[in-house]
């Protein structure tokens, strides 16, 4: 009778127990890996919409406050989508043969719902979701004077929209842990207010004017760490705001 | 429940008790003691099982063989691991094509609007979301409201997106158009001889308007109004004591002394939401100096009124008249013989007396006419007439008559076209039963209603009509106030508006808006239009000149009943006009606590005459008519005598009412109070009672006092209460020292009469889930605030007591520690959290609460309305839901947050503005709602605010405070205002 393990039996029953060690640590590591991956964060990834609408071009080319289009975003907790109307209120005189623009012009001709070419489906697809035991308010955080790119990326810099960050809870975490690492004030414009200072920023941008290191940051998306001086600066308008830190870390702050 | 026999324990099923027995029971304790139910006296082996054990109905789990078993591990199993793991779906965002412009997405706007029950008006502010009503409240400036609301102003909502409501115009019950309805009414119309047109008690000015035309401009053409609970006995005793009909309006804050001659005060249509702010208003005890009004209350059955009551006397419905008549006799000093005890009631007559006007005698609607005009006689001679009573002029008359001369003509076949709006005539008229073959016959039969209800099952058409939150309209509240009825939503589905539907019969279509406008111009209100639409109130009341009375009180009439049969309106689905809202199917009635069903109320001592216990079924017999139903006992019920609840037993109204507990309308025909029999049947019929559930094991929990016992001891607190040791912790409570606000509530049970308002507008704000009969037989109801009842025994009387609880948001709050999960924390103001998304269900935290407040969802319940294992999401109920609360689904722990969807809101607007937020400027939505303002709620920090006020008071106290739990919601204990001179 032959052999019934051969030598290289003794391999594969050491390859095995290492594999029967690593494997679960194996497991766990790709499937965190796959849940912090944009593949399911969705963070950088442009979605499909009606409309090829270009935030770059409207805010950095053209210079379109954000309210113009996202009305409620400094009174109430949504930002706010345009109407079809306000689409109109431009290209009923520029680009009105402009075929990306037809689902538009039919929405505006017909009333009914911005719809798909193709499929005839309503609305578009919604880029920056927070999960639905989670109230985000936008109103504040404007009134506070964090910009809309701490969240949403380097929006004036994105042809199609996609999500800027990937939006988990330790991010949101932070900065109402430390606030005083987002909170600023323009020393170039120190005369506005914290809610125009958000909107101003964009026009610094399209002017090209001169960033301090943080709008450098905050212009390309990127997270920044501010200096002592800065942070010190910060508590300063902790204290003017009244802001009480330790509340800000309460669950039902977000969650009710 | 399968009956368990008790080893070694004394204990006898309630039934067999006796009030001796219960009040030895009673007194053995030591001081005063409440209960919350009969069983829990006795001590019964079922009532132990069910405080004892965790699943009470578990046979089906033990049942269970091991391959069911493990299918069923295997599959939690499955489940427990897998789902949480999921890619989200990819959302759509829809814009608007033209954005509306009063709308800033993300807030709410307001609209004033008005509700009709029992033709009467209730101003109402409507929150809408997005073009979507989402909550209703009271209205400040509608006389009828003053802010508030009733329960079923609160469950008007669901109405509204019920999805049983009738959707398309039906021709023998197959969908046919408006136009052909429309053309074949107009037909038969003008070929009709004796056309009808039934509505219920129409409050709208404008569609009297209307059917008055349509009935001027078809000779032989009749309008009948129909409610099968009416005033009509105030209207015909107004006549019998002034000569000409008055419509009776109280004004309680004018009274000191209050005579309730079988009145349920709070639970008389829309106007007793003022009743019960104006009742309290006269109970706000501020500082030492207790000055309060008096309610004496004489009834059958108890009522919210009864447990209010400083002195509450058990008598039969059919003997109020003779006790009014004796009071008369006291009242001019006569020898006041009668029914009930003479000393007592010439203590009465003299305390009215003393009062020099600020008395007042209200009557039952129930009553015959003759006690009314007794009532405006007393109140003539004791001068409250044009103080807390109006008597305002009116041309109405009573719907009685009209109905019965319906219901021969129909029985002779001599309507040959009828169409009934809004009424239920085949369910609700007396001898209903026997119109329905009669019926079927006339040529023409159409019912406009919300509902396919009992008679549109007869009749050729059907069309549904609008909700009033669909359509415009306009009403009149019961002091001739009118405000205009303005819609917040577009008829969800193919609905009707009323104006429009008697117009289009008319002959002269015209939309509703212009309709009701057109009136209103017509009487040059025109250019108050848009502030009238602002405030809600149109035309307020004019003052009216108090009328003098004719002649004196009848002669003395027959005497009571042996055995009486009391029919009352139910106290949460009214006359049967809600029995498909879910939300009012399980609203635990008021004093019995029972959801899902009518039952037959009896005292201790006529169920034990009969040998019958809770849930036995009997026949009650009224005549030649008879109905079953189960029985419940009521401490404090009239002896020989029940009391049943009309509204139950629909066979046609939508999936969640039928079928649902037995229908007494044939017993009508004998009245409201008819003499009557009942017999044991054989039968047992389960009911679902939040009575025993939630015990609290007879601690000290509700304080309740005399004046007397106040001035001497205003704490109120029992002379053998433990204290907890002060500064004895575990937790740390440096987490509250902060400068932040701190929340809290207080609720003053000397004003709450327990009519439940809280507990279903809690409902409506926080997307609380309806279960149904069966999981609330196992305790699984999902309220966040309940109304415990408790009574107690003095002098061989029942006395009542109500408390609303919900989560006490202790500082040491128990829960916090057990839950594995972190689940349940505290915030740095003084809330006790709740993270839904990190709830993992184990439990632990309900186990450990001594409130037993949390509630858990063992199925999905939420967009549900019965089959809870099934999911058959309903997508219309979503539109229910309120958008700034999480909808929580199986699995999950819930319980009051003090509304902080609304602390939020008002911290950030404040947060924006640089201030803090302000006393008074966050409203809970069971503070909103409550009729006689019993809940405070505010910065408990700020020792300026309304809620440290409350907390000052003497008579403050914490819910079992010996825990040392440190609750943020304080009690103020409720004092009685007893006659001393009336010896109870």
């Amino acid at each position: 009778m032959a052999q019934l393990f051969k030598p290289v039996t003794n391999t594969i029953a050491r390859a095995s127990l290492v594999a029967a060690a690593a494997v679960p640590f194996l497991a766990i590591f790709t499937g965190s890996a796959i849940s912090r991956s944009s593949y399911n964060t969705k963070a950088g990834v442009s979605l499909e919409q009606p409309v090829p609408f270009s935030h770059q071009h409207h805010v950095q080319e053209l210079g379109i406050d954000c309210r113009f289009c996202h009305t409620s975003v400094e009174k109430s907790a949504t930002a706010g989508i345009p109407s079809t109307d306000t689409c109109m209120m431009c290209h009923s005189q520029i680009w009105t043969d402009s075929p990306l623009l037809e689902p538009v012009r039919t929405s505006f001709a017909t009333g009914r719902q911005i719809q798909w070419a193709t499929g005839g489906e309503p609305g578009w697809n919604k880029v920056a979701k927070v999960p639905e035991f989670v109230f985000f308010n936008h109103s504040i955080h404007v009134n506070r004077g964090i910009s809309c790119n701490e969240c949403h990326g380097a929006i004036q810099k994105m042809h199609l929209t996609n999500k800027g960050k990937a939006f988990f809870m330790k991010w949101c975490l932070d900065c109402h842990r430390n606030p005083e690492n987002v909170l600023y004030v323009d020393q170039a414009n120190p005369q506005l207010d914290s809610k125009q200072q958000v909107f101003n920023l964009y026009r610094k941008f399209q002017a090209g004017a001169k960033l301090s290191p943080r709008e450098q940051a905050l212009a390309n998306g990127l997270s920044y760490t501010p200096t002592a001086e800065e942070k010190a600066h910060a508590q300063e308008m902790i204290k003017k705001f009244n802001i009480k830190k330790a509340t800000l870390e309460d669950c039902s702050i977000c969650h009710r | 429940m399968p009956s368990v026999k008790g080893k070694g324990m004394e204990s006898k099923n309630s039934a067999d008790l006796t009030l001796e027995e219960i009040s030895k029971k009673l007194e053995a304790g030591n001081g005063k003691q409440y209960y919350r139910s009969l069983d829990e006296v006795a001590g019964t082996p079922e009532f132990r099982k069910f405080l004892e054990d965790e699943f009470p109905n578990r046979s089906t789990l033990l049942s269970m063989d091991r391959r069911q078993f493990l299918k069923v591990m295997g599959a939690s199993l499955a489940l427990a691991g897998l789902s949480g793991c999921r890619f989200l779906p990819q959302e759509k965002i829809v814009p608007y094509v033209k954005a509306p412009e009063d709308i800033i997405p993300g807030k709410s706007l307001r609209y004033a609007t008005a509700m009709v029950r029992r033709g009467e008006a209730l101003g109402l502010v409507v929150e809408s979301k997005m073009g979507r009503p989402t909550k209703i409240e009271g209205n400040d400036l509608h006389p009828a409201s003053l802010g508030s609301t009733d329960v079923f102003a609160q469950a008007e909502l669901l109405t509204l997106y019920d999805p049983d409501r009738g959707r398309n115009v039906l021709n023998e019950g197959q969908i046919a158009t408006y136009d052909e309805f429309l053309k074949a009414a107009r037909e038969a119309l003008a070929a009709a001889k004796s056309p009808r047109i039934v509505t219920d008690r129409v409050a709208s000015p404008t569609l009297r308007n209307q059917l008055q035309a349509l009935v001027k401009a078809h000779p032989g053409a009749e309008w009948i109004e129909w409610e099968p609970f009416n005033d009509d006995s105030a209207l015909e005793g107004s006549v019998l004591a002034f000569g000409s009909p008055y419509e009776t309006v109280y004004d309680l804050s004018q009274a000191e002394a209050i005579v309730s001659l079988d009145c349920s005060l709070f639970d008389e249509g829309p106007w007793s939401v003022r009743m019960a702010r104006d009742f309290a208003s006269g109970r706000k005890i501020e500082g030492s100096e207790a000055k309060m009004n008096r309610l004496y209350v004489f009834e059958s059955g108890v009522t919210t009124a009864g447990l209010s009551a400083d002195h509450r006397f058990t008598v039969k419905s059919s003997e109020v008249v003779d006790i009014a008549r004796q009071l008369v006799m006291a009242l001019s000093d006569l020898e006041a013989d009668g029914p009930f005890d003479a000393a007592t009631i010439r203590e009465i007559a003299a305390d009215l007396i003393a009062r020099n006007g600020k008395a007042v005698v209200v009557a039952g609607a129930h009553q015959p006419a003759e006690l009314h005009a007794i009532a405006c006689h007393i109140n003539h001679a004791i001068g409250a007439i044009g103080r807390a009573v109006q008597y305002r002029p009116t041309d109405r008359k009573p719907l009685r008559t009209g109905a019965t001369k319906l219901a021969a003509e129909l029985a002779g076949g001599r309507v040959d076209w009828m169409l009934t709006i809004s009424a239920n005539p085949l369910s609700t008229l007396p001898q209903a039963d026997g119109l329905k073959e009669a019926y079927k016959k006339v040529p023409f039969t159409a019912v406009a209603a919300l509902y396919e209800d009992e008679t549109a099952a007869e009749s050729k058409w059907y069309v549904p009509l609008a909700h009033f939150l669909e359509a415009w309209s306009d009403a009149e509240a019961r002091d001739g106030t009118a405000s205009i009825i303005q819609p917040l939503i577009l008829p969800l589905h193919n609905a009707v508006p009323v104006h429009e539907l008697v117009a289009s019969i008319s002959g002269k279509p015209q939309p509703a808006y212009d309709i009701v406008k057109g009136f209103w111009v017509a009487k040059g209100a025109g250019e108050k239009w848009e502030k009238a639409l602002h405030d809600g109130v149109i035309s307020p009341a004019k003052p009216t000149e108090a009328p003098k009375p004719v002649g004196g009180i009848g002669p003395a009439g027959s005497a009571a009943f042996g055995f009486e049969v009391n029919l009352r309106p139910d106290p949460t689905i009214d006359d049967g006009r809600y029995a498909n809202n879910g939300w009012l199917q399980e609203l635990p009635k008021p004093i019995t606590t029972v959801t899902w069903d009518n039952t037959v109320q009896m005292s201790l001592n006529t169920a034990q005459r009969l040998g019958v216990k809770n849930e036995d079924v009997v026949e009650v017999t009224v005549g030649q008519s008879r109905v079953e139903g189960p029985v419940w006992i009521v401490p404090g019920h009239a002896d020989d005598s029940v009391t049943l609840h009309a509204g139950y037993g629909r066979t046609k109204c939508g999936r969640v009412g039928e079928g649902v507990g037995f229908n007494v309308y044939p017993l009508m025909a004998g009245g409201a109070i008819a003499e009557g029999s009942v017999k044991k049947l054989g039968k047992a019929h389960p009911i679902a009672a939040a009575q025993t559930h939630h015990s609290m094991e007879g601690r000290d929990i509700v304080r309740v006092g005399s004046i007397e016992e106040y001035k001497h001891n205003p704490s109120l607190e029992p002379h053998d209460a433990h204290h907890a040791k002060k500064g004895l912790t575990l937790y740390n409570d440096e987490q509250f020292k902060n400068d932040s606000q701190q929340w809290g509530m207080s609720i003053d049970l000397n004003a709450c009469i327990g009519c439940n308002a809280c507990t279903i507008a809690c409902q409506a704000e926080n997307n609380i889930p309806v279960v149904g009969k069966d999981q609330v037989r196992n305790g699984r109801e999902m309220h966040w605030i309940r109304i415990d009842h408790y009574f107690s025994v003095k002098n061989g009387r029942f006395e009542h007591v109500v408390q609303p609880v919900a989560c006490q948001h202790c500082e040491d709050a128990p829960c916090e520690p057990v839950c594995p999960v972190a689940a349940t924390v505290h915030s740095h103001e003084g809330l006790n959290q709740m993270v839904y998304n990190r709830c993992v269900g184990t439990r632990y935290c309900s186990n450990n609460c001594p409130y037993k407040v949390r509630r858990f969802n063992f199925l999905n319940y939420q967009y549900n309305q019965k089959n809870f294992d099934k999911k058959d999401d309903i997508p219309l109920l979503k539109l229910l839901n309120n958008p700034d609360v999480t909808v929580r689904s199986r699995g999950v722990m819930e319980k009051c947050t003090y509304c902080v969807q609304r602390i939020n809101e008002a911290r950030i607007e404040a947060k924006k503005q640089l201030r803090k937020v302000k006393d008074g400027e966050i409203v809970t939505a069971c503070q909103q709602a409550c009729p006689t303002q019993a809940i405070v709620f505010g910065d408990v920090s700020d020792p300026n605010s309304r809620v440290s006020k409350a907390r000052a008071e003497e008579r403050s106290y914490k819910l079992l405070e010996v825990l040392n739990t440190k609750p943020r919601t304080s009690y103020s204990a409720k004092l009685r205002n007893p006659n001393p001179r009336i010896k109870a």
